[in-house]
């Protein structure tokens, strides 16, 4: 059952999209598991950081969520109610609580639309009135840094810093409880990063929202996140509270992802965990265990066997063979 | 010891022309390069760090223009060189590494047939040798299997693959200088890693000299031997890497180096950041140009451009406070 704490909860969620081949008779003949059957919650006022490499699956999540798309199999539960079951009317309801932060903002943006009707056009499209938007565009403004001489402004107009203030402002136009934040700083220039993450980090405790934080910057989601889950080729391979996975890390591919991040120090010889050659396609996943190809510690059980993600205690759970806890006398499956 | 530098940049100025006006993207960029040494060059987008790299190569675009200064590259004035001089220039002497290899490497030609070019055109080897040859970069840069990657296409190959090879290429005719713009940005973290060991590795094997130009100051910090700080075109601080990170002398470079999250040390409420935006080239401020975000600003940094002050051996920022102080 879900707790009253509880705000988004993803039960086996999936996507595979079909590869066809054939010119004129099309026929699957595969299918790319860009998300291949990942279950987490995220409690209320709460950030669950997503990370992993480009192609592990973790934007797609984070549109799965919003029911931006589609999903192949599993459930999506916002405050308490199954999105699949609701009505096309219900779902813009419930979507009208949930935002997204895009990584570019400039590139989402209508070139020829001024700042006040980028910040409005969600609420125009939920169908709130031009008087009451106004108020709002004015409200929003200074909330995310901008002042109100630039609601007449083009976004052509603004730094990529600027843009992104933009974008929050019109992801919080209607209010949201529940924003996916999708590589929010990753294009922004580093001197600005860090006025972009400190405005996030605001506006959650001034508004108590719940952010899905999308990122491949463990610097940056060490500094925001609640709660870390790892994702690797469509799974989620490791999840713990921050500090836990921070200090210490279960998953090898956590390990390497850990020890891969340069010392902001010179000098600094780096021990690393080693991640043998490149991610693998989530075209065709490998059987057993989808990290084995680049594992240093693969046993014979890692390519045959599918790890599960074993409970460590304390909500830290890893999907690794090494760190599976001992059988205890009271499992069935031993008598 | 001094050495006579490798490469020598005295007062570079790069001007652009666009449609929305003209401004100056490089301004008076003086610095060297030591053989063997690698110099870091660091600065956001707009800092001029890639237009200058591209100026001291000859590569810039129509819309870019050099408005003064002398390239000595192994004691020869670059811009006193033919077009064919300085081909022969690019790719033997010095080589270059781009952030996106999928835009270097030629779509519809093999690896193989890529690497095997500039050793027949520039080295003169026979087919045989340069198949030879090329195999040997190819393991060089810790490719498996060269033999089958010889006959791969670029799309055929994942991003850290492709950097290799655009590596393996950059290395073929024995550069004296390599310049690498981003090298690793474009790829994920664990791939990022084994480049940027690998591009370590070699240059102290070969005893390459290396332009790194980068944004990120780990990459500066597992890399570079001396730093260059780059604001608005300008250098605004320079140092050995240990000193940089130690005793940053610019509040440019200080801010950098504060607004990082850290992963070790105890992680801070609200990060220490730099306030305003990047400058703009169209809305350059007056004196340092640095001076609208800077904490430590008073009346003169808006009228007067700081000369780099001397704060330790081969280290200097170029900052009033540190000029007045000494004064």
């Amino acid at each position: 059952m879900t707790s009253p704490a509880t705000l988004v909860r993803a039960d086996g969620l999936a996507k595979h999209y079909p590869i066809t081949s054939g010119m004129i008779r099309k026929r699957v003949t595969g299918a790319v598991r860009a998300v291949d059957g990942v279950s987490f919650t995220i409690a209320r006022g709460e950030t669950l950081a997503l990370v992993g490499e480009s192609g592990c699956g973790k934007s797609t999540t984070g549109r799965l969520l919003m029911r931006l798309v589609e999903p192949t199999a599993g459930t999506v539960r916002f405050d308490n109610v199954e999105l699949s079951e609701l009505d096309a009317k219900q779902l813009r309801a419930a979507r009208r609580r949930m935002q997204l932060i895009f990584q570019d903002p400039g590139s989402s943006f209508n070139p020829r639309m001024n700042v006040a009707s980028l910040i409005a056009e969600p609420m125009r499209l939920a169908g709130v009135r031009a008087a009451e938007r106004r108020d709002r565009v004015l409200e929003l403004l200074p909330l995310v840094g901008l002042a109100a001489e630039h609601a007449g402004r083009y976004p052509h107009e603004f730094s990529g810093g600027q843009r992104q203030r933009i974008g929050i402002a019109r992801a919080l136009a209607l209010r949201p409880d529940f924003v996916v934040c999708d590589e929010p700083v990753s294009a922004l220039d580093v001197s600005v990063q860090a006025q972009v993450i400190n405005l996030l980090t605001r506006l959650q405790r001034e508004f108590g929202l719940t952010y899905l934080f999308i990122s491949h910057d463990l610097r940056v989601v060490r500094h925001v996140a609640d709660r870390v889950a790892v994702m690797y080729l469509g799974r989620i391979v490791e999840v713990a509270d921050k500090a836990t996975l921070y200090r210490a890390p279960q998953h090898p591919y956590t390990r390497a992802l850990l020890s891969a991040v340069p010392a902001h120090r010179p000098g600094v010889i780096p021990v690393r965990t080693e991640a043998i050659g490149e991610i693998a396609s989530p075209r065709a996943v490998p059987p057993g265990c989808r990290y084995h190809t680049r594992c240093p510690f693969a046993m014979p059980v890692c390519r045959t066997d599918d790890p599960a993600l074993f409970d460590l205690g304390g909500g830290h759970r890893s999907a690794c063979h090494l760190v599976r806890p001992a059988p205890s006398f009271a499992d069935p499956t031993l008598r | 010891m001094v050495e006579t530098p490798l490469l020598s940049v005295r007062g570079l100025t790069v001007a652009f022309e666009t449609r929305r006006g003209a401004f100056d993207a490089v301004r008076a960029v003086s610095f060297d390069v030591q053989p063997g040494r690698v110099l870091g060059v660091v600065g956001e987008s707009g800092s001029g760090k890639s237009v200058t790299a591209m100026a001291l190569m000859r590569l810039l675009p129509n819309a870019a223009r050099v408005e003064a200064g002398e390239v000595r590259f192994a004691g020869r004035d670059l811009a006193s060189l033919t077009e064919r001089q300085m081909q022969a220039v690019r790719g033997r002497e010095i080589a270059m590494v781009f952030q996106d290899p999928m835009s270097s490497l030629n779509p519809i030609l093999t690896v193989g047939h890529q690497l095997r070019e500039p050793l027949v055109l520039q080295l003169g080897l026979s087919r045989t040798a340069a198949q030879a040859r090329a195999e040997e970069l190819l393991a060089l840069v810790r490719i498996p299997s060269p033999g089958q990657i010889m006959r791969a296409y670029p799309h055929e190959l994942s991003g850290g693959m492709r950097q290799r090879v655009m590596i393996a290429i950059a290395l073929s005719c024995g550069p004296k200088l390599l310049i690498a713009d981003e090298p690793t940005t474009a790829l994920d973290v664990t791939t990022q890693a084994q480049v940027l060991d690998l591009l370590r590795d070699l240059q102290q094997r070969l005893h390459m000299a290396v332009l790194l130009i980068t944004h990120d100051l780990g990459v500066i910090a597992a890399f570079a031997d001396d730093v260059q700080v780059m604001y608005a075109g300008r250098i605004v601080e320079r140092s050995p890497v240990a000193a940089l990170f130690d005793r940053p002398g610019h509040p440019y470079t200080e801010g950098l180096l504060r607004s990082m999250p850290p992963l070790e040390d105890e992680d801070p409420d609200i990060l220490p950041a730099i306030e305003g935006n990047v400058a703009s080239p169209f809305a350059m401020p007056t004196g340092c140009a640095f001076h609208p975000r800077c904490p430590y600003a008073w009346d003169d940094c808006a009228r007067i451009l700081p000369p780099p002050a001397p704060l330790g051996a081969g280290h200097d920022a170029a900052c009033l406070r540190h000029t007045t102080l000494a004064a």
